[in-house]
């Protein structure tokens, strides 16, 4: 398995990023996970890498419903920061909101990252596949 | 005056001489006079004595001169007659005889002169004359004119025929040589100069035939006969009589003319002419008939009008022809119609007429037979007998009853079959029929004017009137007449009846079908109008009427949308109409507004629909109206439910996501962790992910708690609202909220008015209340006090409560979507659950109200909560 850099979970439910990270982890495919408990403290830090030409996370676990800025607000934003990259965004939400789905395939026709709809949970099976990199 | 001087004896016996006398002595001077001479010669205002007889009469002529000096030498002169023109211009005509004047020794010492007036006599003379001459003329002709000459005054008289024969004006005066220039220059005019110049010279009269040209250049031809009139041997004059024979001698030409004309016209004549004497002999033939017979006039003349070979049948029409021959000749006149052949044995209808030709002693001297072609009329006649009958098999087979009655009696005489099939009646009644029996007695005012119409314009009706039909029954008919006189003089009546009972019948159908139409229309349950091109209302049924609140169709015609409705909703109908009449397209089932000018506002279903006149042009429209209003209003309460409805289901959908999304995270969390704990073999970690378990375990109690509560308020529908006084719920929020409010320096400034009541579920507004305080507080700008200011105020609607902070304030461009979503946070505060701003709402929403927000980052936020009045 290809080794990916960096990986970053935004959620604000702690156990889903234990979750999360815990698969990751047994897997090893990542160097580093970040995690942020919502889409501001992503996008903010995101912002900040491309501004500094730092590496930028190449997979994404990214939850809808968040505080301060949820998973759609932060996807407007990602999409217009100037990455060249194609990076993988896996949504990842207990929603079955049509409008979510919605939403979704909107930005997945949006941008040229590689957006995908993951419904919670999330099972250990699934997160090979998921977690290549675009 | 010397005149009656007594001391001259003679001179006084003179004086009273009856003769007039004059002595003149040897000088020719006047020694003596007598009265009468003085009288005679009208020297009365003058002195005649002494003076001389030539300065007396202004001169003398010679050879009276000789007359007086043979006097003188003693010789008595013969009489001599002279003439002379007085002072007043009369004429005086003298016998006058000189005597010589001798003294007692017999020595001529003057002469003496004796005149008598004989003017008298002369013009007696004339008169006799000229009466003479006129008898002369035999004539009995009252044209005849007179004219005289004076030869000492060279004047020609006329008298006023003469005048008129020569056309010329009353007042010429004609002379001896215009006279003559009249007559037609050479042989008339000649003659008449030499008969004239003989006259005088001979003494012979004349009598002459000429030509003379009148005045106005006509040629007339007269008789001018003359004659001289002497006076002893001296000529004093001419008299005359003149007479237009032109006409004599017209007529005499005329004649010749006549007869040629005659002959002319009897010769090309159309009709055969034949001249018969009185037993039938042919004495003329015209050249019609030669040429019709194809002879000649001899094979004609002399022989017997019935041999002629035109005749068809010879013996009985010979036989036939005498007797008419012999009974013109006895003076009666025939005529018939008969056949004759022409030349080519052609039978030819003839009108044949004989008749008896008299002379001045009404003597029949001769028979006129004439033949005249009637070809023609046949023909005509035919024409006419086919078109007569043409008319009668009008006349019988029209479907309208023609009557000819007398219009003095009343008798029937003639119908046609239409009558008797309409009546019953049928020709063998004729006789004893009188109009009044087939007429319903007409009212008296009618058939007096029918009566003055037939006499002034010999024409009547039409006119309804009734008809009595033979079983008694009675129809309407539509009657004319027209008077015709016949040839008896007697005033016949032209009656034609046409039976009107079927019209009559559609007619009441009609105004039974009016009525029903009407009973249709005034009952339908919709208003129904019809408006002129002025969009003026000229019919509106009763519920239009109800509708327009009047009770009397009056009050309504005549008048447009302006005089009924509020002008806008009449600008928008009338615009309607004006659409309809120019496009001719009818406006079906639009919904209109109509508001009268009391502000009633009706909706309606309408219809417009275009009227036509015959030529397709608009002349109305009839309006439909339905009024919706009460089912706009049902349906606006429709609406209004669908979208209550609508929302709570909007929400309802909403809320299972939350509670689907809520749970599924929660039970994924345990689904997730459940299978770490499976396969985990690390007792740290198995502790770890157990207490994880319980971390979510509780979360999922807490979900549960606030999925309750929010249902409890969804579910809640019919909550009862009650008044309450805002202040005294602010007040105890307040109060329940001091240890709170103190800890955070915070102050509620309260401009509520002090009795301002709301109509609310009150534990909400307590929860609302409760909510907006804290959420204020909990998000008060760390660098200020927290500041919170309630105010209210009311519309019509709402009573509408404003609480304004001056925290940290909402990014709404950012947030505002989402402000009052579940588990929204907004500010990284640990206590923020995203739960009281949803649950707000709820309430809110749940009391018909609803929440506004107004917030901008670093200044505050104001939330104003309205408040429905209703329940």
């Amino acid at each position: 398995m290809e080794k990916i850099n960096t990986i970053c979970i935004i959620d604000d439910d702690p156990i889903t990023v234990f979750g999360i990270k815990k698969m990751l982890n047994s897997i090893g495919v990542a160097e580093q996970i970040k995690t942020y408990v919502n889409g501001k403290q992503a996008i903010d830090s995101i912002t900040a890498m491309v501004e500094n030409k730092e590496e930028i996370p190449e997979v994404i676990f990214l939850d809808i419903n968040m505080p301060i800025m949820d998973g759609w607000q932060f996807l407007e934003k990602f999409i217009a920061l100037p990455i060249e990259r194609k990076i993988k965004i896996n949504i990842v939400t207990s929603s079955i909101d049509p409008y979510d789905k919605q939403q979704w395939e909107l930005y997945n026709a949006k941008t040229h990252h590689v957006v995908a709809f993951n419904n919670k949970p999330i099972r250990k099976g699934d997160i090979i596949e998921i977690t290549k990199a675009a | 005056m010397l005149r009656g001087n007594p001391t001259v004896t003679n001179n006084y016996l003179i004086k009273q001489l009856p003769l007039a006398t004059v002595y003149l002595n040897r000088k020719f001077e006047v020694v003596y006079v007598s009265d009468k001479w003085i009288d005679d010669f009208n020297f009365a205002k003058r002195n005649v004595l002494g003076q001389k007889l030539d300065t007396l009469f202004d001169g003398i002529d010679a050879e009276w001169k000789k007359v007086l000096k043979n006097c003188l030498l003693g010789k008595v002169s013969d009489k001599g007659l002279q003439h002379r023109l007085a002072k007043d211009d009369e004429e005086q005509w003298f016998e006058w005889i000189n005597i010589p004047w001798y003294d007692e020794k017999e020595n001529v010492i003057g002469v003496i002169i004796q005149t008598e007036d004989i003017t008298h006599r002369i013009q007696s003379e004339l008169k006799v004359e000229k009466l003479e001459i006129l008898l002369d003329q035999k004539s009995a002709s009252t044209k005849i004119g007179s004219w005289e000459y004076d030869v000492v005054r060279n004047k020609l008289t006329w008298c006023s025929i003469t005048k008129d024969l020569h056309e010329v004006v009353q007042n010429y005066v004609p002379n001896m040589d215009t006279a003559i220039n009249f007559y037609k220059e050479g042989f008339s005019r000649n003659s008449i100069a030499m008969a004239v110049d003989k006259a005088i010279a001979t003494g012979q009269s004349w009598n002459e035939t000429c030509q003379l040209i009148t005045a106005k250049g006509r040629e007339i031809t007269v008789v001018a006969a003359g004659k001289p009139i002497f006076k002893g041997k001296k000529l004093i004059g001419l008299v005359g009589t003149f007479q237009d024979i032109s006409n004599t001698i017209e007529t005499a030409s005329k004649n010749k003319q006549q007869e040629r004309h005659f002959k002319s016209i009897f010769n090309s004549s159309y009709q055969f002419t034949g001249i018969l004497d009185i037993h039938g002999t042919f004495l003329e033939v015209n050249e019609t008939a030669q040429k019709f017979a194809g002879l000649e006039e001899s094979d004609i003349i002399g022989k017997k009008f019935w041999n002629a070979y035109w005749w068809p049948v010879p013996d009985y029409v010979k036989d036939g022809l005498k007797q008419v021959v012999k009974a013109a000749a006895q003076g009666e006149f025939m005529r018939s119609e008969i056949v004759v052949l022409d030349k080519n044995k052609n039978p030819i209808p003839v009108d044949f007429s004989i008749k008896p030709v008299y002379d001045e002693d009404h003597k029949i001297v001769s028979l006129l037979a004439e033949g005249r072609m009637i070809k023609e009329m046949v023909k005509a006649r035919r024409e006419l007998k086919v078109s007569e009958q043409k008319f009668r098999a009008l006349y019988e087979l029209s479907p309208i009853s023609y009557i000819l009655s007398d219009f003095e009696t009343g008798e029937i005489l003639d119908f046609n079959s239409s009558f008797e099939e309409t009546t019953g009646y049928n020709k063998k009644h004729l006789g004893s029929l009188l109009i009044r029996d087939i007429l319903v007695k007409v009212p008296k005012r009618k058939s007096t004017q029918i009566i003055k119409d037939l006499t002034t314009k010999n024409y009547f009706g039409p006119e309804e009137q009734q008809y009595i039909k033979k079983d008694g029954s009675k129809f309407p008919v539509l009657v004319s007449g027209s008077l015709v006189g016949n040839k008896k003089g007697r005033k016949l009546l032209w009656s034609t009846a046409q039976d009107i009972t079927e019209s009559k019948h559609s007619e009441q159908r009609i105004i039974e079908e009016k009525i029903l139409l009407k009973t249709l229309i005034d009952n339908l349950p919709v208003n129904v109008y019809i408006k002129d091109l002025e969009s003026r209302k000229t019919l509106v049924n009763k519920a239009e009427m109800e509708y327009s609140g009047i009770k009397d169709e009056s009050e309504i015609i005549g008048k447009n949308d302006f005089d009924l409705y509020e002008k806008t909703s009449a600008k928008i109908s009338m615009d309607e109409d004006v659409k309809i009449f120019k496009t001719l397209k009818p406006m079906l089932s639009q919904e209109t507004i109509s508001v009268k000018p009391d502000g009633t506002t009706t909706y309606f279903l309408s219809s417009k629909i275009p009227l036509l006149d015959d030529e397709g042009n608009a002349k109305g429209l009839i309006g439909i109206s339905l009024d919706i209003t009460e089912l706009k209003r049902k349906e606006e309460e429709l609406r209004g439910l669908i979208n209550v409805t609508s929302l709570q289901n909007k929400k309802l959908i909403n809320f299972a996501h939350i509670v689907s999304h809520n749970l599924r995270s929660h039970t994924a969390n345990f689904s997730m962790l459940l299978d770490f704990l499976v396969s985990e073999e690390d007792p740290e970690e198995k502790n770890r992910i157990v207490t994880m378990l319980m971390e979510a375990s509780d979360n999922l109690l807490e979900t549960l708690e606030n999925l309750n509560d929010v249902v409890a308020i969804s579910t809640n529908v019919n909550l009862d609202k009650k008044p309450m006084i805002l202040n005294d719920k602010i007040l105890a929020v307040e109060q329940n909220l001091t240890a709170f409010l103190k800890n955070n320096n915070a102050i509620i400034i309260n401009e509520v008015e002090d009795n301002l009541k709301v109509n609310v579920v009150p534990a909400y507004l307590e929860s609302i209340l409760m909510n907006f305080i804290t959420n204020a507080v909990k998000y008060k700008d760390p660098m200020r006090k927290p500041v919170i200011r309630i105010s209210a105020k009311k519309n019509k609607k709402y009573t509408i409560i404003s609480i304004k902070d001056n925290g940290l304030g909402i990014d709404m461009e950012e947030h505002g979507e989402k402000l009052f979503g579940m588990y929204k946070t907004f500010h990284n505060n640990p206590e923020a659950r995203g739960i009281g701003l949803y649950i707000t709402k709820n309430q809110i929403e749940a009391m018909n109200g609803k929440i506004l927000v107004d917030s901008e980052v670093g200044k505050g936020t104001t939330f104003n909560i309205y408040f429905n009045g209703k329940n």
